[in-house]
């Protein structure tokens, strides 16, 4: 018999004081234990069943230090697991130098939810239309994930499998997210459209990150959310804009190029022909945003 | 003019302290000892004969201390006329819409509860459905139901004046789809009630009902117990909007059978999800809509053919589809007229009642269309309402429409000439166009919604108005304030007429056992008939008092006022008592008199013709325009809400404060069914039962809104007052799509506006900026 929205199922709750702690439970309980952070995702997953019921959660909070947010000029932005993502949002280093991330932040759920929310568990949830996951794939982002084997770096553009699926092992947890400086004179933008002016989720989002030099198109990323089975970089439109003169022309071009590389869904929340739309529209947005103000 | 104490003062809501501290009860706050709790076992299946239902398994688990199937309630049926009594509290034969309840478990805890509802085992055989209302009513369709062999389940055919002739002979003649959405109303508290059924034969329940009165007679039908052993018990609403709180869902009949069969309390909460997906929403409508005009621009007849997807019960339907006719000759003048209405089955889920009821449908059709046709013609949207509009009648005048219902006030054209004074209005071509990718527009409506609405039959409403000894005042009332301030205007207008201080009146919510019978918040009805039940039960305790005032003082009774909590002789002001002295002196007046008024509700209305389609919906009728100003992005067909002003003619506003908000909350609900809000839905289930999917405008979608009283003060309202809470709401959805309009040069005939249609639209006129 069908029900709706449920209690939450019976697990085991734990609470390891450390990061090594934390690695034990997940080796001993692999596939059946689940990283607990903000749990904005988590629980409704849970009440409604989505997810295999996992015999425990491992809650993070109780490890000190995993919330920081580090910035210095050779290694640039890092990211704690436990950094919230108003914490990302009220951060100088962010607003000063990753507009982007700041866009995203903002633009992210509620205020409640915002502060309860990682920045970390929205790209570990890994669901197509996450907001921080174009503007991270656009800095060229990794993720540093320490697990029974040791730790290891995976860039942003590798995370992601599919929908709700990342390369993280059952044992791993994700450390640290790394966000290299920008390159002096560089500028990144992340834009969304959502039915509502706020607290909505995102139907299409579009990052890119670029510098100009002398009217000439330097290094450039695009990437996409919300279009694809995983938020996507498009290095096919890259690849026409890198070195050339920016025209009206050739950002039309590129902008029609990074539609035709999305394969949206169409589903209750969009159509297939209007996110495609919505990327060409957004993208020449972005594109502009960058490399003509 | 007499000046009032009371009435028009912006008085705090009287519930607003326990409200906001968190103090306020709701139905799902009550618990007992011993307290079981309920879950409603339902079928993912829009269409299907049930076969056999087996509940052993979940009767096994620990903890579950009961089950309840269809069996248990004999066949038991409700509805809204004794020939649509069509609906049973769970499933019998078959399901007919997604998700319908089957069966319900009574266990020790939500837990246990829940998982004995997975463990209950349904045997069944898929039907043949239909989900289109216009598929459903056509030769060979699937059979909902079979008392309904052509799922026609509510029709009427009226006729008024002569159309074809009119039509013939006018100038101009318009024929257009609209369709509106499938709009729910977003309470934030879903279906909730505890229920006790004291083996002596007595049900108490605590019921999140916005007219509790119904749910005491279903109770009293379906347990066959006398309604003097039915205690309904009022906590705070959280919300209401019609349909479902004004009706019985499966869940309160099956925790009073529960709590019958395991002798403990039972409470069940629906969960928003659940809500969402089998709560009764507002029909979507698809109304065929034909309208003529002289060259001049006056309407010279309407013909409207609606139909309405019902779902899979009729529930109050009979009225929605009344309303949704009898309204169309308001707020202009209108010669000919005639409405066919077709209300079909389907296996969706039901569709009932919803602030606005009935009228949102056609006046969207009516008042878009009277646009296009103006602007065919060349004459602007002041104009064509101006000319059309109805007068307001003079003292002592009526206006009679060709359906015989009559007003006796009528602010629309002041209201219309406000607007057009107004800055957005007198300034909208002085306003920027054109700002980068988005255009702007102004768009205005005129409506009306009727107040003091009758359903059929027995429509009592009474009050009762206690002195206590110390001079304040117990007010008793069978009304239910679910939300819109009703408490509060009562309470008002007790203290006004009664001469004592706002704060001085305690009001008591429902309780069955003690407060007078009342049909409860529906059809802007508690202000204008309750209102007039409590100015007449004050007035009586007020006779009460001066009688026994009179005698002591040797003065005719008449001759001593009381105002703001001071008794005072007319004619001698120095001689005075303060208000709680004349209560104690009354109070103690013999051997101790019990000064308690009584009033009940005198100017009811006829009961509707429905088969004819004349007479009064209501007792009165407000009158709104609107205008909106609004910016549509051209590329990504986003639209923003900038400006709303509303003038709307209630009468007199009794609570300026209430009335306001109730504007700006219909306005905003309305906002939402115009570009935002729609169930999608495949094969009956809905694809998106959550406030996340199903869009409701956010704080930072509403839009400045100013609020204009237009004062006209109707003979027949308790202080001039007309319904203040739904004429707002109709009038939102086609001032929003003439805003659009004006930004686009696109006429959208189809709720909700989305982006998306938008885009859809500007790609198909070539004014997409985009690729091609």
């Amino acid at each position: 018999m069908a029900q709706f929205y449920k209690r939450l199922p019976r697990f085991q709750y734990l609470l390891p004081k450390t990061i090594e702690e934390a690695l034990s439970f997940l080796k001993e309980h692999k596939a059946a234990a689940r990283l607990f952070a903000g749990g904005t995702d988590l629980i409704p997953q849970l009440k409604k069943r989505e997810v295999d019921i996992p015999r425990c959660l491992v809650d993070l909070k109780g490890i000190p230090g995993l919330d920081s947010i580090a910035y210095d000029e050779e290694a640039g932005l890092k990211i704690g697991p436990l950094a919230t993502i108003n914490a990302i949002k009220d951060c100088p280093y962010v607003r000063d130098h990753y507009p982007s991330l700041l866009q995203a932040a903002s633009s992210m759920a509620s205020p409640q939810v915002r502060n309860r929310g990682t920045f970390a568990g929205n790209i570990c949830s890994a669901v197509p239309s996450a907001d921080s996951a174009p503007a991270l794939l656009a800095l060229e982002a990794s993720v540093r994930l320490l697990g029974q084997k040791g730790a290891r770096e995976v860039p942003m553009d590798k995370f992601f499998t599919g929908p709700r699926k990342t390369v993280l092992e059952t044992d791993e947890m994700l450390l640290e997210i790394r966000v290299p400086r920008p390159k002096p004179g560089s500028r990144n933008v992340y834009l969304k459209l959502s039915p509502r002016h706020s607290m909505d989720l995102a139907i299409v989002g579009v990052a890119v990150v670029a510098t100009c030099e002398d009217g000439i198109c330097k290094d450039i990323k695009i990437a996409l959310g919300a279009v694809a089975p995983t938020p996507i970089r498009v290095p096919a439109a890259e690849r026409i804009l890198e070195g050339k003169r920016i025209t009206p022309e050739i950002i039309e071009e590129v902008s029609q190029n990074v539609a035709a590389q999305c394969s949206p869904i169409d589903d209750h929340r969009a159509s297939l022909e209007y996110r495609r739309d919505m990327v060409y529209i957004l993208a020449r947005r972005a594109l502009n945003n960058v490399l003509t103000k | 003019m007499k000046e009032y104490t009371v009435i028009g003062q912006r008085v705090p809501r009287i519930d607003g302290r326990q409200k906001v501290m968190g103090q306020a009860k709701y139905a799902a706050d009550y618990s007992l000892p011993g307290m079981l709790f309920c879950k409603v076992a339902r079928l993912p299946v829009a269409h299907a004969k049930i076969l056999n239902v087996d509940t052993s398994k979940a009767e096994r688990l620990p903890g579950v201390k009961a089950v309840v199937t269809a069996k248990d309630f004999n066949g038991w049926t409700w509805g809204f006329m004794a020939n649509t009594r069509d609906e049973p509290p769970l499933a019998m034969d078959k399901v007919r819409y997604y998700m319908e309840a089957v069966a319900a478990v009574a266990a020790i805890d939500e837990d246990a509860a829940e998982e004995a509802c997975d463990l209950i085992k349904v045997d069944y055989e898929e039907l043949p459905s239909v989900f289109d209302p216009e598929d459903a009513i056509r030769e060979g369709a699937p059979v909902v139901h079979d008392y309904r062999p052509n799922n026609v389940s509510v029709e009427y055919h009226w006729n008024f004046g002569d159309v074809e002739k009119s039509f013939a002979e006018s100038y101009l003649v318009r024929e257009d789809r609209f369709r509106t959405s499938r709009a729910t109303k977003g309470y934030l508290e879903p279906p909730a009630s505890l229920a006790w059924y004291d083996p002596a034969g007595y049900i108490t329940v605590w019921a999140a009902k916005q007219s509790p009165y119904f749910h005491y007679r279903h109770l009293a039908a379906c347990f066959g117990l006398p309604l003097s052993k039915i205690r309904v018990i009022q906590p705070f609403i959280g919300g209401g909007f019609g349909g479902t709180k004004n009706d019985s869902v499966a869940g309160d009949f099956c925790a009073v059978m529960l709590s019958k069969m395991t002798g403990k309390p039972v409470k069940f909460v629906y969960t928003q999800e659940e809500e969402l997906t089998i709560s009764k929403r507002r029909h979507s409508m698809i109304v065929y809509n034909k309208m003529g005009m002289s060259k001049d621009g006056l309407i010279t007849a309407i013909q409207s053919r609606v139909i309405a997807d019902g779902g899979g019960y009729t529930a109050v339907s009979p009225l929605t589809m009344y309303l949704t006719g009898c309204c169309t000759p308001l707020p202009y003048k209108l010669p000919n007229y005639k409405y066919d209405c077709y209300r079909a089955f389907t296996n969706n889920p039901i569709c009932a009642a919803m602030r606005g009821h009935g009228v949102t449908h056609t006046r969207f059709a009516c008042e878009i269309q009277m646009e296009m046709m103006a602007e065919e013609l060349g004459i602007d949207p002041v104009e064509i309402r101006m000319q059309n509009a109805i007068d307001n009648p003079k003292p002592g005048e009526i206006y009679r429409t060709i359906n015989d219902m009559t007003l006796k006030t009528c602010g629309i054209k002041e209201a219309i000439q406000t607007l057009v004074r107004d800055p957005l209005w007198a300034q909208k071509d002085k306003a920027p166009k054109q700002d980068g990718s988005v255009s702007y527009g102004v768009g205005m409506s005129a409506t009306s919604y009727l107040g003091g609405a009758r359903q059929l039959g027995h429509q009592s409403c009474a009050a009762i108005v206690r002195i206590c000894e110390d001079g304040t005042v117990n007010l008793i009332t069978g009304a239910t304030d679910c939300g819109q301030g009703s408490d509060t205007v009562l309470a008002m207008i007790a203290a006004e007429e009664l001469g004592v201080r706002y704060q001085d009146i305690d009001f008591k919510m429902v309780d069955s056992a003690y407060t007078p019978v009342d049909p409860g918040s529906y059809g802007s009805r508690v202000t204008v008939l309750a209102g007039q039940a409590v100015q007449t039960a004050a007035a009586d305790a007020k006779k009460q008092l001066l009688d026994i005032l009179g005698r002591e003082w040797k003065v005719s009774p008449e001759e001593i006022e009381i105002r703001n909590a001071e008794v005072y002789h007319r004619s001698n002001p120095s001689r005075r008592i303060p208000f709680d002295k004349l209560a104690k002196i009354a109070c103690y007046s013999g051997s101790g008199a019990v000064i308690i008024g009584k009033g009940y509700s005198g100017y009811g209305i006829e009961p509707l013709g429905f088969e004819n389609g004349r007479g009064n919906a209501g007792t009165s009728f407000s009158f709104t325009a609107q205008t909106t100003r609004a910016g549509v992005d051209m590329e990504t067909g986003h639209v923003t809400i900038s400006d709303f002003v509303i003038a709307h003619d209630c009468g007199r506003p009794l609570n300026p404060i209430g009335a306001e908000s109730q504007n700006e909350g219909g306005a905003v609900q309305g906002m939402g069914q115009a570009i935002y809000e729609d169930f999608i839905m495949d094969r009956g289930k809905t694809l998106n039962p959550t406030f996340l999917d199903y869009k409701m405008p956010r704080s930072t979608d509403v839009p400045d809104i100013k609020v204009i009283d237009i004062i006209t003060d109707d003979p027949d309202g308790p202080f001039g007052a007309k319904e203040a809470s739904e004429g707002s709401h109709v009038s939102a959805p086609p001032s929003v799509v003439a805003a659009i309009h004006d930004a686009t040069g696109i006429w959208f005939k189809e709720q909700p506006v989305t982006a998306e249609k938008i885009v859809a639209a500007l790609k198909e006129k070539g004014k997409w900026p985009g690729k091609q």
